[in-house]
């Protein structure tokens, strides 16, 4: 070990990249199969919704022989039994946009006045943001179920997105005022002596320079939204208002009689996760820098 | 701005004496100068308040009471609390809970940590490997949870007849069918999906550890197991226990994964708090007792969580 140190120049010392060839190998091997492990899973979805049922019940590790895409066009179309994606599809889309349009909206606004406002409440209301941050949002499913129906909000999109930025807001409201109390002074208060009003300098000095934030804030709060099921369930019960996930938490097959039971499934399930998938590898950096930040702070 | 101006208006007629503002027009200031930033609050608390304040005492206020949803409700004092206490469902719904959480949290932490230093090596393709192993924390739940369902199925599926082809077919099982195996078997799953979750963390924090300490002990003649050990465990060690009190109260909360997998069961062998909370409300409409397992469950995890917060004095984040 010395050894191998001492006839290293120190100029390029790099203890990190110093390994041996066998621990090396090891390591590499180790980092190849769980990679097998976490990616196989995910090409198997892929493939399997190109496979008929047969297929995929005698020869689960085959590719699609022939090449099927009846599951897709089964699934775009609808059934009897099951609506077609698109709706289903549309459901999450709006559901999805909408909320974080809310939730954005708010939490920016709430997070400027608590990194800016010197007014008093202001550490009540740090405090009960931190305080709704540790509440375990199951506990108000029930009454927010009864709600809901009061409101006539149940079986409605509308009620979805206030019920999901509701449930985003302590979290991006902490980390839009670690944001803005990051964020210089001058520019705003330039438009302040300029006349400006506050909401004014807000609306018009702040918030286009903080859009890479409101990306970020986004792009922490998309996937869980996109995937949110607990709620959803309860909430969305006829077919017409259905998100994604309930689509395929509760898939029917039609009948035993269709060769593809399976294959209709996983054709929904690949079309669920596509977005997102594709939306990872364009923002992957921002995604997983975004989601230490959330974690550790 | 605009109240200063204001005040400087009404003192022009009486030059010499400085006019003492009524209660009336100090009030106009004081809301002049603090109505912005409330309107800025209202939409947030508004909603907080609304949907989940509200919620929050009125599912406490239903944990009294006996009801179906349909019928006048029933005040039944602490009845909900005692049958919870005799209800070996209930205990072993909790039970299972911890368990899910506990090993949940040690799969994803354990094999976080080793990949994040495994990668931070810089072996061949560690760039590669930092975008895979993430990859499967963004799937929707439900849809891993659907996946895993076909790869455990018994006859047809992936796991097991992978097993039979290498040979091990003595260890093909019916998975997520039997009491015994069922829960383990989702927490597989857990840990296959979130491992990156810990991974990404740890990393960074590992990448954060100047290259000098490495590079002393090194030179030094410090094997790579006691760098591991010494530098690398010891300095990542706040960011190690937060991911891990993050992954616990991340597991106490599950509930997509065991839904679609096995609705609880079989039995009641895979049940976690969620599921029960979910079977005992719109399966079984007893919203009282329902939500007696609902507050049980706000207790546990807004105590842990609201520790957590106040150790890591989280209001002091930098972004």
């Amino acid at each position: 070990m010395s050894a191998r140190a001492s006839d290293t120049s120190l100029m390029e010392f790099n203890p990190l990249r110093r390994l041996g060839f066998v621990p090396k190998a090891i390591v590499i091997t180790l980092l190849v199969v769980w990679l097998l492990v976490q990616l196989y899973p995910v090409v198997f979805l892929f493939i399997t919704s190109f496979k008929s049922d047969p297929q995929v019940l005698n020869a689960p590790f085959a590719l699609p022989d022939p090449l099927r895409l009846d599951n897709y066009t089964r699934v775009w179309e609808g059934d009897r039994t099951n609506q077609s994606y698109l709706i289903y599809f549309r459901n999450s889309v709006v559901t999805t946009v909408g909320s974080l349009a809310l939730l954005l909206v708010t939490s920016a606004l709430a997070g400027y006045a608590l990194a800016r406002g010197k007014f008093p409440g202001s550490a009540a209301a740090q405090q009960i943001f931190l305080l709704s941050l540790a509440v375990p949002v199951h506990v108000l499913l029930i009454p927010m179920y009864f709600f809901l129906g009061e409101l006539g909000l149940r079986n409605n999109l509308f009620g979805m997105i206030l019920v999901y930025a509701t449930m985003g807001l302590p979290f991006t409201i902490i980390l839009m005022r670690s944001y803005f109390l990051s964020f210089p002074h001058e520019l705003e208060e330039a438009a302040l002596i300029d006349g400006c009003s506050r909401f004014g300098a807000f609306v018009r000095i702040v918030l286009p320079v903080s859009r890479g934030a409101l990306a970020s804030m986004a792009i922490i709060n998309i996937s869980w939204v996109w995937s949110e099921l607990f709620f959803a369930l309860a909430m969305l019960g006829r077919l017409e208002v259905r998100t994604l996930p309930i689509a395929i938490a509760s898939y029917k097959p039609t009948s035993m009689a269709t060769d593809s039971v399976v294959g209709d499934q996983f054709a929904i399930m690949s079309l669920t996760i596509l977005p997102l998938i594709l939306f990872y590898f364009v923002f992957q950096k921002q995604i997983r820098r975004g989601m230490t930040t959330g974690a550790i702070k | 701005m605009a109240s200063s101006q204001q005040s400087l208006e009404t003192a022009a007629p009486r030059p010499f004496a400085r006019p003492q503002p009524s209660v009336r027009a100090r009030a106009k200031r004081w809301l002049q100068k603090n109505a912005m930033w409330y309107l800025f609050l209202a939409p947030a608390l508004l909603m907080l308040f609304a949907f989940m304040a509200i919620p929050l005492f009125k599912s406490l206020e239903l944990s009294f009471y006996q009801w179906n949803g349909l019928r006048p409700r029933e005040y039944v004092g602490l009845e909900n609390f005692t049958d919870l206490v005799e209800d070996r469902f209930f205990w072993g719904a909790l039970q299972h809970t911890i368990v899910f959480a506990v090993f949940a949290t040690l799969g994803t932490v354990g094999i976080g940590l080793l990949l994040a230093v495994a990668i931070s090596r810089r072996v061949l393709g560690s760039g590669i490997f930092r975008i895979a192993f993430y990859l499967p924390v963004m799937l929707p739940m439900t849809v891993t949870a659907a996946l895993w369902v076909r790869i455990y199925e018994t006859n047809y599926g992936l796991l097991n007849t992978l097993l039979r082809e290498i040979g091990l077919g003595a260890f093909a099982q019916q998975w997520i069918a039997t009491p015994q195996t069922a829960l383990g078997s989702i927490i597989a799953v857990a840990v296959w999906q979130y491992s990156g979750f810990p991974m990404v963390v740890l990393l960074a924090a590992i990448e954060n550890i100047p290259n000098d300490l490495h590079e002393a002990a090194t030179l030094d003649g410090v094997s790579e197991f006691q760098r591991l050990r010494f530098i690398t465990v010891p300095l990542i060690r706040p960011v190690l226990i937060s991911i891990s009190v993050i992954q616990v109260i991340f597991s106490l909360k599950v509930f997509d994964l065991v839904w679609v997998m096995t609705k609880g069961g079989p039995g009641e062998s895979s049940s976690v708090l969620g599921t029960y909370l979910y079977r005992k409300a719109f399966e079984l409409q007893d919203y009282g007792y329902a939500s007696a397992v609902a507050v049980t469950m706000f207790l546990i995890i807004f105590t842990v969580t609201y520790t957590y917060y106040r150790l890591m004095k989280i209001e002091a984040v930098e972004y």
